[in-house]
């Protein structure tokens, strides 16, 4: 070893301006988030503005909280430990400044953007293209400075923070890329390649696993070195930290379906989905435990020391939201719970109280190191603490009853179980309006909370002198060449190839034809029954070959990425193989007339999918207020799918034709005029804005492109078809005394609304075209 | 909790040697009862993928909810009311049903019939003017089975014989039996208030 002895000095630069960028984003995702939790319950809190409206400002709240907050809080901590954990400067100042400005460059455009109702129309997914482009160039900067720091790195182990940031590197990359391939119409508007239950299914195992390796994995690695160093206590447990990653990052991927349990996607995914979330339940956990047990031997820090106090209780909301997942999971219990606000209150407890509270315990511990001075006020950190709590207790109180109570009464049945007991969504909706006021309250607490740390941050920071740290190296050799793994090393060797095998082999007994089947069943008993009886006799040998393993960053990488793609390329590979016409049975959806093409996509710009479902499930309650259960084919063509999520109003896969043109007209111009007691929102400009007809020729060619059968139509017959489609809805309205113009985007959208549910019915399983 | 010494007190307490900008590993055994829940959940998905996927013992969700359908049409049948002219407008002339239709109708068929059932986006009520026939019964089957040619959703399926019977008979209460029916043939509504 040379004695040569050198001084690195960490940039802490770029944490300071995450952090910065932190605490001035987070507010601002609150503070939106204020905003459409009082439009739910104050319909008249858009001022008749388009862009100050919910279905505008909701997809700006998740975005902002989930990529500008948490991203942002996400950065400054990798950043700061990983610099630590592998004693190396971050690789590249530039990368690195780069990577901050481009970030935050797509915040503020994703700021203008979404208002303006540019949307790609899937959730946490809704910027449009170019914005899109520049979110990957800016991810594979991030992966290039966190990679190139590694490779750089003194430090020859990975610790499990660092294991953690891989995954999420490389998971995010993957998940974004596949879930916005879309083709453009123009520079503002795409349409996803996928259409319906492809889309669908993509879409949630993007939007699933957005919150396990955005919200959950890099945070995970964050509170294994921020805790244990605030804690000044020991990890728990390093072979738990091993077992729960492996297992935590494998099968995370798997669970997406869940999301479309009772829906028309086909059941194998849907079992699939119910019973990987169930055996993630254990992983989640395990993170859970190593964080409390780890602060055996601090907890009474915990009375004076805020950090530890953000920490512990950001840690156990984890562990609740990880028990509430699985739960929600359940078939049964996903047929109470979800489109509820019970789904609402789960993923609130997740971010209020794991993201927001470990946020918030990172920046206390790390302002006094970064500016060399004193929290400005330990007491006003308290007092944050207190409110946010106060305020996540409120809020995920007031929506699980509000889940639990409208659900109840949505199924609620009577006479025999023959009728519904609520026929009109209404008075469930109305029932729970104080419940919804009370989210209200408690999400004003939080923000409260959160305005204190700003502040605190503020004082603090001002007239200190921001300090970088510096640690004393010795320069190490190169590893030596038999630490080095290399690729025979990584991949044939016991414990590698006796997990994938015995994955494969499982995987081969879960959806292979029955010879297949029974094959698979045999090699996974076989593998089971060695691997055990080898980790029994030599399991010191697996141990000692992990040891080497985190000397081996790319080799690291790889068997990460091979554990999270295999469950993403199961279940997505073969709905997208399949020819579409062969995923149908019963019903075909009609292709949309090009006027109906318009009033869909203003459909989507105003966001309406985020309260107004279009998937009748396979549930009586469903079926009885809404029609027949929807069939794979009646989405088919919808690019993108718009099954929604929650409905704050009812679902609308079958309202086609059940009102009167003039019924949608008077309800669009005053929902209560029709529906008294409605939250939902007047959309006075769609009678007062054109249609965007003169861009439909290049939608309708793009949709062609992606399989939906458009004849050949020109401009013209489309602009004809338009006229001719637009009159006869004018007319009809004219008819009911209602005088609107065939031009305005009200009528397209009546169009859209009349034909929603109309499908054709085929023989089962055609073959395809 | 108490504090516990840092003292070793077995192999379990041990450090692990080697150390992450100060931050150390203890490498302590999996609680039993996180293990067994894992193993739990496994077993589970063995079970129920074996008992849906591959042996198909239970129902997929269409066949599930069809069979689910398909039984509360059979009580839906049995229990059908065997309605007559007659005897709705005997409902009509009864104070609880009217009231119950009553309330039915204001919730439900107001938005488009108006409360005071002069009409607006659906036609109006107590004029005798009827579009799909103005006795008893016919009024009933409109109502189950809706027009939706004109935006009568069928309201059948969502309320039931009886709330649709009572709703019917609030509606008669504002007509008397043996006054004139005349035939229209569709509604315009009045321009908007």
């Amino acid at each position: 070893m040379s004695e040569q002895k050198i001084t690195i000095e960490y940039n802490d630069k770029i944490v300071r301006q995450f952090l910065y960028a932190t605490v001035i984003w987070g507010a601002v995702g609150m503070l939106v988030g204020v905003i459409i939790a009082s439009q739910l319950n104050f319909w008249q809190l858009n001022f008749q503005t388009a862009w100050l409206t919910f279905g505008r400002l909701r997809p700006l709240h998740t975005n902002a909280v989930i990529f500008a907050f948490v991203g942002n809080m996400m950065f400054a901590g990798v950043y700061y430990s990983t610099q630590r954990l592998v004693k190396a400067r971050l690789a590249s100042d530039f990368l690195s400044q780069l990577h901050f400005w481009g970030w935050q460059l797509i915040i503020v455009s994703a700021a203008i953007t979404l208002p303006l109702g540019l949307t790609r129309g899937k959730e946490y997914a809704e910027l449009i293209w170019p914005i899109n482009i520049a979110v990957a160039l800016i991810w594979v900067v991030f992966a290039v400075n966190f990679f190139w720091t590694l490779a750089r790195r003194r430090e020859p182990a990975l610790y499990v923070a660092i294991w953690f940031y891989i995954s999420t590197i490389i998971t995010i990359a993957l998940l974004y890329i596949v879930n916005h391939l879309s083709i453009p119409t123009s520079l503002l508007h795409s349409y996803p390649v996928f259409s319906g239950v492809q889309d669908a299914l993509v879409q949630w195992w993007y939007g699933h696993n957005a919150v396990a390796f955005f919200l959950t994995t890099p945070i995970l690695g964050i509170m294994y070195y921020f805790l244990p160093k605030a804690a000044e206590r020991p990890v728990y447990s390093y072979r738990l930290s091993v077992v729960h990653f492996w297992s935590l990052v494998f099968l995370y991927i798997w669970a997406g379906p869940h999301h479309l349990l009772n829906t028309a996607l086909p059941d194998w995914l849907q079992n699939l989905g119910m019973t990987f979330s169930l055996m993630l339940w254990a992983p989640s956990w395990g993170g859970m435990l190593n964080g409390l047990l780890t602060l055996r031997g601090a907890w009474h820090k915990l009375r004076t020391d805020p950090v530890l106090k953000f920490f512990a209780a950001g840690v156990t909301f984890y562990g609740m939201a990880t028990f509430e997942g699985p739960l929600l999971a359940i078939k049964s219990v996903n047929a109470l719970g979800h489109y509820t606000d019970w789904i609402i209150g789960h993923v609130h407890a997740g971010t209020l109280g794991w993201n927001g509270f470990m946020a918030a315990g990172m920046i206390y511990w790390l302002l006094p190191r970064l500016w060399n001075k004193p929290l400005h006020s330990t007491a006003l950190a308290n007092l944050h603490f207190w409110l946010g709590m106060v305020g996540i207790l409120l809020y995920i109180g007031a929506m699980w009853t509000s889940g639990i109570t409208q659900g109840l009464m949505l199924n609620a049945t009577t006479e025999g179980g023959t009728v519904l007991a609520y026929p009109n969504f209404l008075d469930t909706l109305n029932s729970i309006r104080w419940l919804m006021l009370m989210r209200l309250i408690g999400g004003g607490f939080y923000l409260t909370g959160w305005l204190l740390l700003a502040y605190n941050f503020f004082r603090t920071v001002r007239g200190a002198s921001p300090v970088n740290g510096t640690i004393e190296v010795y320069e190490e050799p190169a590893p030596a060449a038999d630490a080095r793994l290399g690729f025979m090393g990584t991949f044939f060797n016991a414990p590698t190839l006796f997990c994938l095998l015995g994955i494969g082999f499982s995987i081969l007994w879960m959806l292979g034809t029955n010879l297949v089947s029974v094959f698979g069943l045999a090699g996974a008993l076989i593998c089971f029954a060695a691997g055990y009886a080898l980790i029994q006799s030599r399991g010191k040998s697996w141990g000692d070959w992990y040891e080497k393993l985190l000397l081996n960053a790319l080799p690291f990488t790889l068997l990460t990425f091979l554990a999270v793609v295999l469950g993403g390329l199961i279940q997505i590979v073969p709905t997208v193989l399949t020819q579409k016409a062969q995923n149908v049975e019963d019903r075909i959806q009609v292709p949309y007339t090009p006027l109906e093409l318009a009033g869909r996509d203003i459909f989507v710009r105003e966001g309406c999918y985020l309260c107004h479902s279009q998937m009748i499930r396979t549930l009586v309650p469903d079926v009885l207020r809404y029609g027949p259960y929807s069939r794979l084919g009646e989405s088919i063509y919808d690019h993108p799918f718009q099954w929604g999520s929650k409905r704050n109003g009812p679902d609308l896969a079958r309202v086609g034709g059940k009102y009167p043109n003039v019924w949608h007209l008077r309800h669009m111009e005053d929902p209560r005029s029709i529906s008294p007691g409605s939250n939902m929102p007047r959309y006075l400009w769609l009678l007062q804005n054109d249609t965007d007809v003169g861009a439909l020729p290049a939608k309708i060619k793009v949709q062609r492109m992606l399989g939906v059968p458009y004849g050949p139509l020109n401009a013209q017959q489309i602009f004809d078809s338009v006229g001719q489609q637009s009159k006869a809805i004018a007319l009809d309205l004219r008819g009911s005394g209602a005088y609107v113009a065939p031009e305005k985007e009200i009528v397209a959208l009546i169009a859209y609304l009349q034909c929603l549910g109309k499908s054709v019915p085929v023989a089962p399983k055609t073959t395809a075209k | 909790m108490t504090p516990k010494s840092d003292q070793p007190q077995n192999a379990e307490e041990a450090l692990r040697p080697h150390t992450f900008d100060g931050i150390q590993e203890y490498d302590k055994r999996l609680p039993n009862w996180w293990l067994v829940t894992f193993y739990a959940t496994i077993i589970f998905w063995v079970g129920y993928w074996f008992y849906y996927e591959r042996a198909h013992l239970g129902p997929d969700n269409a066949h599930a909810v069809e069979q689910q359908l398909a039984a509360i049409e059979a009580v839906r049948l049995a229990a059908a009311p065997s309605l007559d002219d007659a005897s709705l407008w005997k409902m009509s002339r009864n104070a609880t049903f009217v009231e119950a239709g009553r309330t039915t109708f204001n919730t439900i068929c107001a938005s488009c019939h108006t409360k005071e059932l002069t009409g607006a986006i659906g036609p109006n009520l107590i004029d005798h003017l009827w579009i799909h026939g103005g006795r008893p019964t016919e009024i009933y089957n409109t109502v189950t089975n809706g027009v939706l040619a004109k935006g009568m959703p069928p309201w059948g399926p969502v309320l039931g014989a009886k709330k649709i019977t009572e709703a019917v008979a609030y509606v008669l209460s504002y007509h008397t039996e043996g006054e004139p029916i005349l035939k229209q043939d569709a509604w315009v509504p009045p321009p908007p208030k």
